[in-house]
């Protein structure tokens, strides 16, 4: 089952600089939430705070649980470690092989990081995050790095994993396709400091296809929004 | 092989000065032949008394960095995790770093004479800075997002000293221990000529009180290639170990 998150005019300063401002939001369970807004406008910082990496300067975060897996932008994973080694360093009872199968890494277990591909890398640092059996998944702009079919056989797995476990997805991208992509809901945000500027539901089904003719005009539509979001 | 042959010809060609100077002195109080001194060095090398000698100045050696290891590393962790221990703790470091040899000499006479352990605790104090600035370095340079992720997991304190902290400190740890191998060396060979009861050191000693310089000549060799031997094992060891922990 997913997280339910409850965010009530939250606000996140750094000295002078405003970055999130009066921020309220509900997340249900199970629920995919994709944040999309200009650079600086506060998405990562959003992340780092349901994570409690950060505080809040007001506001409150209320979450349903504290059982989460986050994937970095960068795969943050210990070089001088396997990749067996490196799931095992986050979870020592889990499942291991069955998360390495699922995301194509069998082969790989004995592997270190710098042996594998960019894109092997974020597999890795996915399946650390789906191995402590998470209630929310949040993705921080973590196929930014990656090429197309790369980062689309990415977030095929994750759909597969989402439809199998049901756990609550945030993330945060630039990229409109991505959020098209991975999103039951899409938070469109405004420059910093950012305020949400509005919400858009994804009516697409549960396969998506880039080309199909609902996803292109539903593309359309974001990018207006997007851009006159950031004037 | 092509590095090999020169670095035999420089020997070769060090060997020969070193006879030439032998030669145009001619005073074998000063500079006695490579001839001399290699006799004496293999009669020497045959002394159940060098050898000994030779494995009690290796074994302090080996004590002053064994000591330095389990009390720098661990003192050079807190005091890099901690930035006002830090603060407070350089002073001290700085002023044990500043202290010259003879000093630490000195004291350890009037305190203890001549024994074993005073040439120990002065090798033991002069590199012990070495290892806690550089093990705090290394605390400093750790990638602070892997600490975030460890956080992130919860991954206990345990762990992450033994996966995150461990090896990132391992390539620092290694620059440890070549330094100070080098310097624990010539400090205990000084300090065994000067406050020591026993070792190479102690042989020079003698050898320059009835003004044998072939001897000291020959101890000095064997000083050095015990101090490559030791290096060489050492660095064997830490080969492996680092091979074992960060094999990319």
């Amino acid at each position: 089952m997913g997280a339910r998150l409850e965010v009530r005019s939250l606000c996140k300063s750094f000295g002078s600089l405003s970055v999130l401002n009066n921020w309220s939001l509900n997340i249900r369970e199970s629920e995919r939430i994709v944040l999309l807004g200009p650079s600086g406008s506060g998405k990562t910082t959003f992340l780092r705070l349901i994570a409690g990496l950060e505080k809040p300067s007001s506001g409150e975060i209320k979450l349903s649980s504290q059982q989460m897996g986050f994937v970095f932008q960068e795969p943050r994973l210990i070089p001088w470690r396997t990749v067996e080694d490196n799931l095992l360093f986050v979870n020592e009872k889990g499942d291991i092989s069955g998360i390495l199968e699922k995301l194509r890494l069998s082969g790989f277990a004995g592997f270190f990081p710098a042996q594998l591909s960019g894109g092997m890398q974020q597999r890795v640092n996915l399946a650390r995050a789906l191995l402590v059996e998470p209630e929310l998944l949040i993705l921080d702009e973590a196929f930014s790095s990656l090429d197309l079919p790369v980062k689309t056989s990415i977030m095929k797995d994750i759909n597969l994993h989402w439809q199998e476990k049901h756990f609550t997805i945030i993330a945060v991208t630039h990229d409109l396709k991505e959020a098209l992509f991975l999103a039951d809901r899409i938070i469109i945000l405004s420059p910093a400091p950012s305020v949400i500027v509005r919400e858009l539901p994804v009516t697409l089904g549960e396969i998506r296809n880039f080309s199909s003719p609902e996803f292109l005009h539903l593309e359309g539509q974001l990018l207006d929004i997007v851009c006159s979001a950031s004037h | 092989m092509k590095t090999g042959l020169r670095s035999l010809v420089g020997i070769i060609v060090f060997i020969l000065l070193w006879q030439l100077l032998a030669v145009i002195l001619d005073k074998s109080i000063i500079v006695p032949t490579p001839g001399e001194t290699f006799g004496l060095f293999f009669r020497l090398l045959l002394s159940p008394a060098t050898l000994l000698a030779g494995l009690q100045t290796a074994w302090k050696v080996l004590m002053a960095l064994g000591l330095v290891l389990l009390l720098g590393l661990p003192l050079g962790l807190i005091i890099g995790l901690f930035e006002p221990l830090y603060d407070m703790s350089r002073p001290i470091i700085m002023v044990i770093q500043a202290v010259p040899v003879i000093s630490w000499l000195s004291l350890v006479l009037f305190t203890w004479g001549r024994n074993w352990q005073g040439p120990v605790l002065i090798a033991f104090l002069s590199i012990l800075p070495i290892a806690i600035l550089t093990t705090v370095s290394g605390v400093r340079n750790l990638d602070k997002k892997l600490l975030e992720m460890a956080r992130l997991y919860q991954v206990p304190a345990r762990k992450i000293m033994h996966d995150i902290y461990f090896g990132s400190l391992l390539p620092f740890i290694i620059a440890i221990i070549d330094v100070s191998l080098g310097q624990a060396w010539k400090v205990i060979l000084v300090a065994e000529y000067l406050c020591g009861d026993s070792g190479l050191g102690l042989k020079i000693f003698d050898a320059r009180s009835f003004v044998d310089t072939p001897s000291v000549y020959a101890y000095t060799l064997l000083a050095v290639l015990l101090g490559i031997i030791t290096e060489r094992l050492i660095k064997m060891g830490t080969g492996r170990l680092s091979k074992l922990w960060v094999p990319v």
